[in-house]
């Protein structure tokens, strides 16, 4: 393998070429995190928020910040089976870099698609704004890399109450050899009272090593809903780190639901601020981990102002040597009374060497509050097992019921007529790969 | 010709505890049999052996269903071939609809029979007539299986699966007990109606009261491991008025 450059070379070479450079203010800004990075590296077991995922694997390895644009020539052909609905609006991005050839994003009342190279001077500050900025710096030393180097993604705005088709951003990886690092930016804005569904979907299309480092900002005004899904389902070689920072406002209402299964090794931090009295967020997912994989998710939920509403549900099913994490942290500020606030996390163990690891957190300065949080472990129980069994179904199948069955609630909870069996169609499959192996075996 | 289910000198352990010790029991095709016994005579392992439950290990003797071993089989395998548990609990499965589980069940009982699977709406339509002839609500289709069942609803529950997977041999694990009235005698219908000449049934009970309702051919007792006595449905009577102790200080 050909030596790669030191990060603060590639930065060097590359500054001029990436987006917005000229303008002070954000070369400064992108200097200033990537003198931060330096300083801090990657993320190690010694930061309280990274106990549990040990990026040591990849830290010594030579990414390119950089890579090289082109990617293999994809066609329509290989987007279709990752879109969520032919009539859905879609920004396509290969290689971290959009594509306006396979997307769809015309304009439509109330509705703006644009992505990170076309965006206007009060976009850029709104996509600078750093992320995950409650955390000590070494904690968020990976944002900080991806706002040095970050170099594409989308900008969706959507106004008023115009009742909108789904709106997909689909990230395609086709790497080209070498270990290329897409630093994807996105920007995702309600205006009052919009109301909308965003699907971010991240697939690896090849076997190739690559690491997608994503920032996701989200802004929600007064009385909007947002329905945000991601679906991680990236290449087996693959690195996924992603950092999705939210803010609602006064009555706003924020829907998240995020479903794992890619990757060899992923993070997925969700940051959810209410920052207006009467703000609801709904966040849910589903880990589904198996093989050597190792998927971690992380929340922080931050209850700022009276009468907020926080619901948290988030389920793991782990198999072979795989390895889960949920770490949910919720803080109640002084002035957030009667905030409503629940958490709970329940992981299945399909194998012996199989692990998770849970860490519910509550930090309350109220003192007029109803918070609640749980985390269950468990294997399959043998007596339903026994039980299917026992009327004739074979041991494969009963175990994919009760798994299925494990997980049925949150995926049938999934707001969206297309969304929820988009999400289903993959959970399906996972568990229909899980069956044949338990066949095989 | 040898009896649908033919048990010889069986001797069992649970998890490293012997609990039969050389029981020997024979039942036709188309007969009803009771097996009465006192608390931990061993009534409950001789259900699960049947079935074939993990931990229950034959350690003698054999086990001959339609005149072959089972000991060895998976329970999946001797579901399909034809032997079904009614389960004293049944087991609460959240997040199964029972029409789904049932059908999953059904049709791999019958795709080892070699006949073509149900699609969901011929398994709806049997599944419907059988609830109506067991005079069950239809809702327990879309319920999950057993989850907020009453102590009868399950028992009841248990029935119709019987009557959906037409087992050959039918073993019923203390299905009378924990009911009421009206409920023992819906179970005890549904039983009398899944009477057959060609089919076998175990009835395992702690008392007599089912006994009224579904008249056994032959009633054993079972004590501390083995049938001490075997007689017609007036054992049962004898039982219940003079107590299990006389057979316990036999064995």
């Amino acid at each position: 393998m050909t030596s790669v450059p030191s990060i603060a070379d590639q930065f060097t070479s590359a500054r001029t070429g990436l987006p917005g450079a000229g303008r002070g203010w954000l070369d400064a800004l992108r200097r200033e995190a990537l003198e931060r990075f330096e300083r801090n590296g990657f993320p190690t077991p010694k930061v309280e928020t990274w106990k549990f995922t040990d990026l040591h694997r990849i830290a010594g390895l030579g990414f390119d910040n950089m890579p090289a644009a082109v990617g293999r020539a994809l066609t329509q052909a290989d987007i279709t089976p990752h879109r969520l609905a032919p009539d859905c609006r879609l920004a396509v991005f290969v290689n971290g870099m959009f594509r306006p050839d396979l997307s769809d994003v015309e304009r439509t009342e109330g509705l703006r698609i644009r992505n990170f190279a076309a965006a206007d001077e009060a976009e850029l500050h709104a996509l600078a704004t750093p992320p995950l900025a409650a955390l000590e710096p070494r904690a968020r030393s990976l944002a900080d890399l991806n706002t040095a180097f970050m170099r594409d993604g989308a900008v969706i705005d959507i106004e008023g109450c115009a009742a909108l088709a789904p709106v997909q951003l689909l990230f395609i990886a086709s790497p080209q050899g070498g270990r290329p690092v897409y630093h994807v930016r996105n920007l995702i804005r309600l205006g009052e009272h919009a109301s909308a569904t965003v699907v971010e979907t991240y697939v690896g299309h090849d076997s190739g090593a690559y690491w997608t480092n994503a920032v996701t900002r989200v802004e929600i005004a007064d009385g909007a809903v947002l329905r945000h899904c991601r679906l991680q389902a990236e290449g087996a070689a693959a690195v996924h780190v992603a950092a999705s920072s939210v803010r609602v406002a006064r009555a706003a209402t924020y829907h998240m639901f995020a479903a794992g299964l890619g990757g060899e090794i992923a993070r997925n931090e969700i940051e959810v601020e209410l920052v207006a009295p009467d703000a609801t967020a709904e966040l849910a997912g589903l880990t589904l981990a198996r093989g050597r994989q190792h998927l971690d998710t992380t929340t922080r939920l931050a209850h700022t102002q009276p009468h907020g509403t926080s619901r948290q549900q988030f389920r793991n099913v782990v198999d072979d040597h795989a390895h889960a994490v949920f770490q949910g942290a919720v803080t109640v500020a002084r002035d957030a009374q009667k905030t409503d606030a629940q958490q709970q996390s329940r992981s299945l163990l399909l194998s012996a060497s199989a692990a998770v690891d849970t860490k519910p957190e509550l930090e309350i300065l109220a003192d007029d509050v109803k918070c609640s949080h749980g985390a269950a472990i468990g294997d399959l129980e043998p007596e339903q097992l026994f039980y299917l069994r026992s009327r004739g179904v074979g041991e494969a199948d009963a175990r994919a019921l009760l798994i299925a069955a494990f997980i049925g609630d949150l995926v049938d909870g999934i707001e969206g007529k297309t969304v929820q069996p988009y999400i289903r169609r993959h959970v399906d499959a996972w568990l229909g790969d899980l069956k044949l192996q338990e066949r095989g075996a | 010709m040898t009896a649908l289910l033919e048990i010889q000198d069986l001797h069992a352990e649970v998890d490293g505890r012997a609990i039969l010790h050389g029981l020997t029991l024979s039942v036709p095709a188309g007969e009803v049999h009771a097996i009465m016994g006192p608390n931990g005579s061993g009534k409950s392992t001789l259900a699960y052996v049947l079935a074939g439950r993990d931990g229950y290990k034959v350690t003698k003797g054999r086990v001959l269903y339609a005149g072959r071993e089972i000991a060895a089989l998976a329970p999946e395998e001797r579901a399909r071939q034809g032997v079904f548990l009614a389960f004293q609990y049944p087991v609460e499965i959240p997040g199964v609809a029972n029409a789904s589980f049932l059908r999953a069940a059904v049709n791999a009982v019958r795709k080892s029979r070699g006949e073509p699977e149900l699609d969901a709406m011929e398994f709806l339509k049997l599944a419907r007539e059988t609830l109506k002839l067991l005079r069950i609500d239809e809702k327990f289709l879309s319920r999950a299986v057993n989850v907020g069942f009453s102590g009868g609803e399950k028992k009841r529950n248990e029935i119709f699966q019987m009557a959906m997977l037409d087992p050959r041999l039918a073993v019923l694990d203390e299905t009378d007990s924990g009911l009421d009235i009206d409920a023992l005698r819906i179970v005890a219908d549904g039983v009398n109606a899944l009477r057959r000449s060609d089919r076998g049934m175990l009835l395992i009970t702690h008392y007599q009261r089912l006994l009224s309702y579904v008249v056994p051919d032959r009633v054993h007792v079972l004590a501390k491991g083995r049938i001490v006595t075997s007689g017609g449905p007036e054992l049962a009577q004898e039982l219940e008025a003079k107590g299990y102790a006389q057979f316990e200080a036999a064995a």
